[in-house]
């Protein structure tokens, strides 16, 4: 995950315009505008339907299996995870495999043992649900802290990768790039809200998946479809040769493998914007159903990505209209699946993708937002400061107020932080999000004996130990601060800073004796009653 | 929730850890397995399969991708055929 957004960063280094790159500009503009007054529309239609906060945050909650699990790989299948995987398919083989299987793995556990519950116990985020019977208050802010700082950071990654491919593929500046994203990405929200939102996602992901079929359709072909032929040729021809068919390297210890797999299979299960889909379905069966669609959506779209990096080692390596003079891809190791494009459809695919991959920015961004408004203004703001005495009107405008605020500050810090090494971000939004989000949502639905003095002082030190981690570790401390050796000698956290988290909550609510923790595993029963069966989801919640 | 359906509210965790159990077996033993594979052997992934140019970590990690969804539809199938009318006879009695 590093490593592709790094490349993505790398776009910068390039001088834009290659042959015929202004014909090409002319399709994918048309094809970007297109897709942005078609969006639009959706907004406009959708901000009648969006007057309630349920409206606004949930879409009335009547979007369906299939809808949502095309919404929900939409979230998912970000630009990073397109031109990233592809790329980095493209220079190693076989490693891209692990990211794909990696991001992949978090569906049957989130299935398994999230879906259902956080539908029949949440309203609009996965705070409802830990703070269902626990003290509103604290345990509200500490689920904000830890959504909001998954979204942000991811919000910078993505923003930042979004200026540079854009400012390659359209030739803007990055600045201009930055505020268009940021703005169009307000515009839905903050009039369309989730509704919007999910169209805008459902559309983009019907578009990239069509869009990597038709690549992968054209470069299969040439291969008559003999997958024998295909790796063959593509080991003659990579310079690691018959290597790039096995693991590379990419994980060498042990204990970073173990890691880097608990992040990526807890760290899904942890991520807001992709929790909060599950409030748009109308019930735990949608629910359900939802994540197997996604499922089987991402997991095509990721082997999509791996004969599309394959098929750009054939096809594009070798080919010097692609490459510079360095003879390395020109924009990097990311722009494979775009150069591809060009090579087996020519300049109208290569149109076609580009706008894809400008629409798919938009959408995952805009997702990202809605669920740190949502954090902010239902989280912080109506239950815990006003503690669920606002009026309807009031957390309406606040979380319009927020998706505005948010919406400025990603602009700005995707500003300040254009030459900055955001690698890191999304893998510390992972940490993050598998150290405090799940372990807080997962105990809160079945462990009889959280307590809030628990679930606070564990939840915490996870979010807290995470963060230390990876700024002590290699990624921050050596690399960016350039410190000679790193205080925490692990790049992924995951494994300890997991660890910390569930000891913690495990000995301060096992040792809580007080009254209102009393009350608290009293509250369970009638708690995991509704959270299995979804009986009184319709019934307003009093806590 | 009254003592009366406490005993189907049981049966239904019961059907639950039933299904549940064994899905999520077969979801982190093969991925950590995998994974280990590739932390602590990573030759053993080299060999090619058959007769093909394929190697086997390849041939692995695709059938995994494979496995992970067969497992959401797995699950999807059985919930709706065993859990639901469970859920629905409680909800009956309510």
């Amino acid at each position: 995950m590093n490593k592709l957004i790094l490349s993505i960063l790398l776009f910068s280094n390039l001088s834009l315009a290659s042959d015929g790159n202004g014909e090409n500009n002319d399709i994918s503009i048309i094809m970007f505008v297109l897709f942005v007054s078609v969006t639009l529309l959706i907004t406009y239609w959708a901000s009648k339907r969006s007057s309630t906060v349920d409206g606004f945050y949930t879409a009335g909650g009547n979007i369906t299996g299939l809808q949502n699990g095309l919404a929900i790989s939409g979230d998912f299948m970000s630009a990073a995870s397109f031109l990233g995987i592809s790329g980095l398919v493209y220079l190693t083989g076989f490693d891209g495999l692990i990211y794909s299987i990696g991001f992949l793995i978090g569906w049957p556990i989130i299935l398994l043992l999230i879906a259902e519950p956080l539908r029949n116990l949440g309203k609009y985020s996965f705070a409802d649900v830990v703070s269902f019977r626990l003290n509103q208050r604290p345990i509200r802010i500490l689920a904000a802290c830890g959504s909001l700082s998954t979204v942000i950071l991811y919000l910078i990654a993505q923003m930042v990768g979004a200026g540079k491919l854009i400012e390659i593929l359209f030739g803007l500046p990055y600045y201009s790039a930055v505020m268009i994203v940021g703005g169009l990405m307000i515009l839905y929200v903050t009039f369309g809200g989730m509704l919007a939102t999910t169209w805008v996602q459902i559309i983009k992901a019907i578009l990239l998946l069509f869009g990597a079929t038709v690549i992968a359709l054209l470069v299969l072909f040439q291969f008559n479809f003999d997958l024998n032929l295909f790796f063959n040729e593509a080991t003659s021809i990579h310079k690691k040769g018959i290597t790039i068919l096995s693991p590379g390297g990419l994980i060498s210890d042990p204990i970073s493998a173990v890691s880097l797999g608990l992040a990526l299979m807890f760290g899904t299960a942890g991520l807001p914007h992709i929790l909060m889909r599950f409030f748009t379905v109308p019930n735990a069966m949608q629910a359900r159903k939802s994540v197997a669609y996604a499922t089987g959506f991402i997991g095509y779209f990721y082997l999509l990505t791996f004969i599309i990096g394959f098929g750009a080692i054939i096809l594009i390596s070798n080919n010097p209209a692609y490459l510079d003079t360095s003879n390395t891809l020109i924009g990097g190791n990311n722009m494979a699946a775009i150069h591809l494009a060009d090579a087996v459809g020519g300049e109208i695919l290569l149109g076609f993708i580009s706008a894809v991959a400008f629409a798919t920015i938009l959408a995952v961004v805009s997702g990202l937002t809605l669920a740190g408004a949502s954090a902010i203004s239902h989280d912080l703001y109506a239950n815990a400061y006003l503690k669920g005495k606002q009026s309807e009107k009031n957390e309406m405008f606040i979380s319009k107020l927020a998706t505005i605020l948010l919406g400025g500050l990603t602009i700005y810090l995707g500003i300040i932080f254009q030459n900055q090494n955001v690698a890191f971000m999304v893998g510390l939004a992972f940490a993050i999000a598998a150290s405090a989000n799940f372990p807080l949502l997962l105990l809160s639905i079945y462990w009889k004996k959280l307590t809030t003095k628990g679930a606070v002082i564990g939840g915490s030190l996870g979010l807290f130990s995470a963060i230390t981690f990876v700024v002590l570790g290699p990624v921050v401390w050596v690399d960016i601060l350039g410190n000679a050796s790193p205080i925490f000698p692990y790049k992924y956290p995951a494994l300890f800073s997991m660890t910390i988290t569930f000891t913690t909550i495990w000995v301060f609510s096992s040792f809580d004796k007080s009254e209102n923790g009393y009350n608290e595993i009293k509250k369970f029963d009638s708690q995991y009653f509704r959270s299995q069966t979804g009986i009184g989801i319709d019934a307003k919640t009093t806590h | 929730m009254q003592i009366n359906y406490k005993h189907q509210l049981n049966d239904l965790i019961k059907l639950r850890l039933k299904i549940i159990r064994p899905l999520l077996f077969l979801t982190i033993v093969p991925y950590f397995c995998f994974i280990g594979v590739i932390a602590f052997k990573p030759e053993m992934f080299s060999p090619f399969i058959f007769d093909t140019n394929i190697s086997l970590g390849i041939f692995l990690g695709l059938v995994l991708i494979l496995l992970i969804f067969i497992i959401t539809v797995i699950y999807v199938y059985l919930a709706n055929k065993f859990i639901e009318p469970q859920i629905s006879v409680i909800r009956g009695n309510e």
